[in-house]
């Protein structure tokens, strides 16, 4: 019997409640409206009008459109919040090492990461956030408030006119419905789906906003920036926590199997509907 | 079963469900005798066609569908009028015919037909004449099978028969939320009539239009209450990928056109290259040793 069978394994903590009920608000509400949206997008696609009918009619899909876009709304409003809470507190670097703002190593990153796509250089070494993580994260905000915005304009017309003319309905209708095509697209099946949950490291799910903590030998050899710093601060035990063991761990496998797979088989199934469309 | 017994039994339940329509059919409503004499020819399948406007007609009348429509108790001379009842000649039945696609439907519709006749289709009817490719009372409503106006396939029907001559309109109308939600199962969504009447309708520089600057905002205020002349410049007729609809809405739509080509070329590449050459390295067998 080795010693880890006696010992609970200890996991580095990447991501604590709020981020992970952020992420889970996220990707609820947005799966809702996607599905509640595209078929008024692509109307005229035979898919379309079944996927409408399966929601229960436009009726129904403007409803939850709705009730998606407050709970977008809410989760919005709480990372303002808690990032203000954080500058305030001074938790944690704001510019610098480790943080989600964009500094000059991303570029580097990026271009690096070219080279060995291309066999001609070394696989990055990365801090706590990469760059396709900080352009999830940057591009979900700025999409949330465009889409948002636009959503917003469309759901009171009549208040909108008020201040804008009438062509700003038409103008906002484009907005809307390409920035959700491409934040559908870009972010949730380039970038999102295979770099948070396809690339080699994560294969084929990475559970770790799920469960918030991940083994620490695969941390450090995914962010080994990251960790070589928390080494050399002596910070290191402050995210070391125990590894989910027993029923925990099984309830929460099961529980996040079932939502990355439908989530998954819903975004693949969306995605070839509008390839589709697009193709014929 | 023999041939002849198994043929016997058709014929049998063939007259029975016959009998049973025919029945149904003079349950609810008690034809007029005279259109009895009419079916008497017209009910046949095989009756044959007409010519009208270079069109090939059928001469049959389901008597059926004819009772259940809204006119089933009409006499059919209501509508043909000055039908003689002596055998006619082709000539005459294109006169019958125009007569009961617009102006025996005065005779009880006379109000309607009076905003009919002001309207452009109206106006357009009158100066090219009967045949000619403008709507008619029938072009919309249909014939023998004449239904209410309040139902979501007569709306949606309308809506079909004002593409087949406005499909460019029909196509930008099916552009907005109004257009999509009505084809995607929402009938009581704004369509054509709504906003530009049904009998009346008149071209946008008529003062007298629904549509006009002078009449618009009251028009979109039906459903949206509060709505001002702001509201009501909304471009419900827009194609955002032709620029003289719209300089604003169609460099919106360029835009993204192109920000989403490069996006998705850009994601695609970065995807398959970082898989590619996370295979080659074996980079995906290690992570599963890692377990």
């Amino acid at each position: 019997m080795s010693m880890s069978d006696l010992q609970p394994q200890l996991e580095y903590k990447r991501f604590n409640a709020f981020h992970r009920w952020m992420h889970f608000l996220g990707m609820t509400s947005f799966t809702v409206l996607v599905f509640t949206g595209m078929p008024l997008k692509y109307s005229n696609a035979s898919w379309a009008q079944w996927s409408m009918d399966l929601i229960g009619g436009p009726e129904a899909a403007g409803l939850l459109h709705r009730v998606a876009a407050l709970v977008t709304m809410v989760y919005f409003i709480s990372e303002l919040v808690y990032i203000g809470i954080y500058i305030v507190t001074r938790r944690g670097p704001l510019w610098g090492d480790n943080t989600i703002v964009w500094s000059r190593k991303d570029g580097q990153d990026f271009v690096n990461m070219f080279r060995w796509f291309f066999g001609k250089g070394p696989f990055p070494q990365f801090e706590r956030f990469t760059y396709w993580e900080k352009f999830d994260f940057w591009s979900l905000t700025a999409g949330t408030v465009i889409i948002g915005g636009t959503g917003l304009m469309m759901w009171f017309p009549v208040e909108t006119t008020k201040l804008l003319p009438g062509v700003a309905l038409n103008v906002a209708l484009v907005i809307h419905s390409n920035e959700a095509l491409l934040a559908m697209g870009v972010i949730f099946i380039f970038v999102h789906l295979f770099s948070a949950h396809g690339r080699p490291e994560s294969f084929p799910i990475d559970k770790v906003i799920f469960t918030g903590s991940i083994p620490v030998e695969h941390y450090r050899e995914e962010r080994p920036l990251e960790y070589a710093q928390r080494l050399h601060d002596g910070t290191l035990n402050d995210v070391l926590v125990p590894a989910r063991t027993g029923a925990t761990k099984h309830v929460g496998n099961v529980v996040w199997w079932i939502i990355t797979f439908m989530a998954m088989v819903a975004a693949a199934l969306l995605a070839a509907f509008i390839l589709w469309t697009v193709v014929t | 079963m023999s041939v002849g017994r198994s043929r016997a039994l058709s014929l049998a339940l063939l007259t029975a469900s016959f009998a049973a329509l025919v029945w149904a059919g003079s349950a609810g409503a008690q034809m007029s005798d005279q259109n009895e004499r009419c079916f008497e020819c017209h009910a046949k399948a095989d009756l044959g066609t007409i010519m009208v406007d270079g069109e090939e007609r059928s001469l049959t009348v389901d008597p059926v569908a004819y009772r259940a429509s809204q006119h089933g108790l009409i006499d059919c001379t209501g509508c043909h009028i000055g039908f003689k009842p002596q055998a006619h000649t082709e000539a005459e039945s294109e006169d019958w015919l125009y007569t009961a696609r617009t102006t025996a439907c005065g005779t009880c519709h006379g109000d309607v037909a009076a905003i009919y006749a002001g309207s452009t289709h109206g106006q357009e009817h009158a100066k090219r004449g009967e045949g000619a490719a403008t709507p008619d009372c029938a072009t919309c409503h249909g014939s023998h099978e004449i239904a209410t106006t309040d139902t979501i396939a007569f709306r949606r029907s309308a809506v079909d028969t004002c593409s087949s001559c406005h499909g460019g309109r029909s196509g930008t109308y099916l552009d907005t939320y109004h257009g999509k939600s009505f084809a995607l199962g929402r009938p009581e969504a704004a369509a054509c009539f709504d906003c530009h009447t049904a009998h009346g309708v008149l071209p946008a520089d008529d003062p007298n239009s629904a549509v006009s600057s002078q009449n618009v905002v009251a028009t979109c205020g039906k459903c949206h209450a509060d709505a001002n002349d702001n509201f009501s410049s909304y471009l419900v007729h827009v194609n955002a990928k032709d620029p003289r609809d719209s300089v604003i809405v169609f460099m919106t739509y360029a835009f993204y056109a192109t920000l989403i080509a490069v996006m998705f070329t850009l994601g695609g590449i970065h995807s398959v290259m970082y898989f590619y050459r996370g295979r080659k390295q074996g980079m995906y067998r290690r992570r599963h040793e890692h377990e």
